[in-house]
């Protein structure tokens, strides 16, 4: 599908977007417009379909309800294409731990056929100051380093558009501090979606899509 | 739609990290080889050589072949789900890409075995001298329809619950033709009779697999 000069380099637009786990609600019906460049949170209470959402934007989940459109560039950009090319971190993105930090990343910059895998690689290592255990392998970091390493996964090769679900978990201080100038720098020119209940990390958005009370609403 | 080069870049990524992980964890290749290796050795004190038995010699080279490679070959895509590497496996390749990438690796993980079973098995066994061209054409064959049939049927029980006992279900009516193949086959090379037949079904069977899989792996594992 060719591109549309002109057109904002992402855009999203939900229409009565709802997810059914068999019988039980992932997700009540949500409709919002977004685009690129900007930060945009999702905020909810456990169990409103914050992680729902963020794996459907992603391409790992197809809908059970509603339409959500996904454009890159004015050409629609379909799950299967989203899910190799959008940056996602999220607690159920799990590394190999027989893997060095390194060799994980390494992995998925080739699979992804990505320019330059080690350079792609190192950038992404850099940005979440993760070089100094590149080396080790996953099975032995803590929750915070590989909170680390799942963040830098989704850096990998700079996407378009980034998704962070609970960005901030296992993370200290310092790791807190990265993740937001991360998330800040990137959404001054791509779209950054942070699914959170943490206020530091939602109050960084410029819009707040708020899931909670069942049915989303664009603030 | 993902370009050939892409997708052989991706195919190519799996396959060497299945290598690194197993060669990490030796997860499947220290039971095939105490399997193998155990079976062969007490066959041999139980019964001693066996060079006039092709019949039974023929079955029990399959049989080791495949018990020793089904522990590793039904759980490639069980470990993924088990250590919850799925979603990011998804993440960085098509399902395509990850079906062949783990079916290369299926084949070089037999081929391994058969490097270490087939030697100890003609020496311990003392079957006739095999005519090699048609038995490694059998084996060949037999390996390549083997690791698609398991591979693809690993692929679509990933997902489902009791997993391991439907993968013995659901493969044994897939298995049972490549055996009866490969088993036949291999008894007609030690009789000097042809084997054409047999090398056809298991090329069909092998391209059967193959086919299915390429056209069924990329709507797998839609949540």
């Amino acid at each position: 599908m060719p591109e549309t000069p002109g057109a904002p380099l992402l855009a999203i637009e939900a229409r009565a977007l709802s997810h059914l786990y068999g019988r039980r609600h992932g997700l009540a019906a949500v409709d919002f417009a977004i685009a690129a460049p900007g930060l945009i949170a999702v905020t909810g209470p456990n169990g409103s379909g914050k992680s729902t959402l963020m794996r459907i934007l992603a391409g790992l989940l197809r809908p059970t309800g509603g339409a959500v459109t996904v454009t890159r560039r004015g050409a629609p950009w379909p799950p299967e294409a989203r899910r190799l090319g959008a940056g996602f971190a999220s607690p159920d993105v799990t590394l190999y731990d027989e893997m060095s930090v390194t060799e994980n990343l390494l992995f998925a910059a080739r699979a992804r056929g990505l320019g330059a895998p080690p350079q792609a690689v190192e950038a992404a290592l850099a940005e979440m100051r993760l070089t100094p255990r590149a080396g080790d392998r996953i099975g032995v970091l803590s929750s915070g380093w590989r909170q680390r390493a799942r963040l830098a996964f989704a850096l990998l090769g700079d996407p378009d558009m980034l998704l962070l679900d609970e960005p901030g978990s296992h993370l200290d201080d310092d790791g807190r501090g990265v993740v937001e100038s991360v998330a800040t720098a990137r959404a001054r020119e791509r779209l950054v979606v942070i699914a959170t209940n943490d206020e530091r990390e939602w109050s960084l958005g410029e819009r707040r899509i708020d899931l909670a009370g069942g049915v989303g609403r664009p603030h | 739609m993902a370009s050939a080069g892409s997708t052989s870049r991706a195919v190519w990524a799996v396959l060497t990290k299945e290598c690194r992980s197993e060669w990490r964890t030796r997860y499947g290749l220290n039971a095939a080889l105490l399997f193998a290796v155990t079976t062969l050795v007490t066959v041999s004190f139980a019964v001693g050589q066996l060079p006039d038995r092709t019949d039974l010699l023929s079955a029990l080279l399959w049989v080791v072949l495949l018990f020793a490679s089904l522990a590793s070959l039904a759980h490639t895509f069980v470990r993924e789900i088990d250590g919850h590497t799925m979603t990011f496996l998804r993440l960085v390749a098509s399902p395509t890409a990850i079906a062949l990438g783990k079916l290369l690796f299926n084949l070089l993980f037999l081929l391994l075995l058969e490097i270490v079973i087939v030697p100890l098995y003609l020496l311990l066994m003392g079957g006739p001298a095999p005519q090699w061209g048609r038995f490694l054409g059998l084996l060949a064959l037999g390996s390549v329809a083997l690791a698609a049939a398991t591979t693809l049927v690993g692929a679509l029980i990933a997902q489902t619950r009791g997993r391991g006992a439907l993968f013995a279900g659901v493969s044994i009516p897939v298995l049972l033709p490549i055996f009866a193949a490969a088993v036949s086959g291999t008894r007609a090379q030690w009789e000097g009779a042809a084997v054409g037949g047999e090398l056809r079904l298991l090329a069909a069977y092998a391209a059967a697999m193959l086919a299915a899989g390429l056209l069924l792996y990329d709507h797998l594992w839609e949540d």
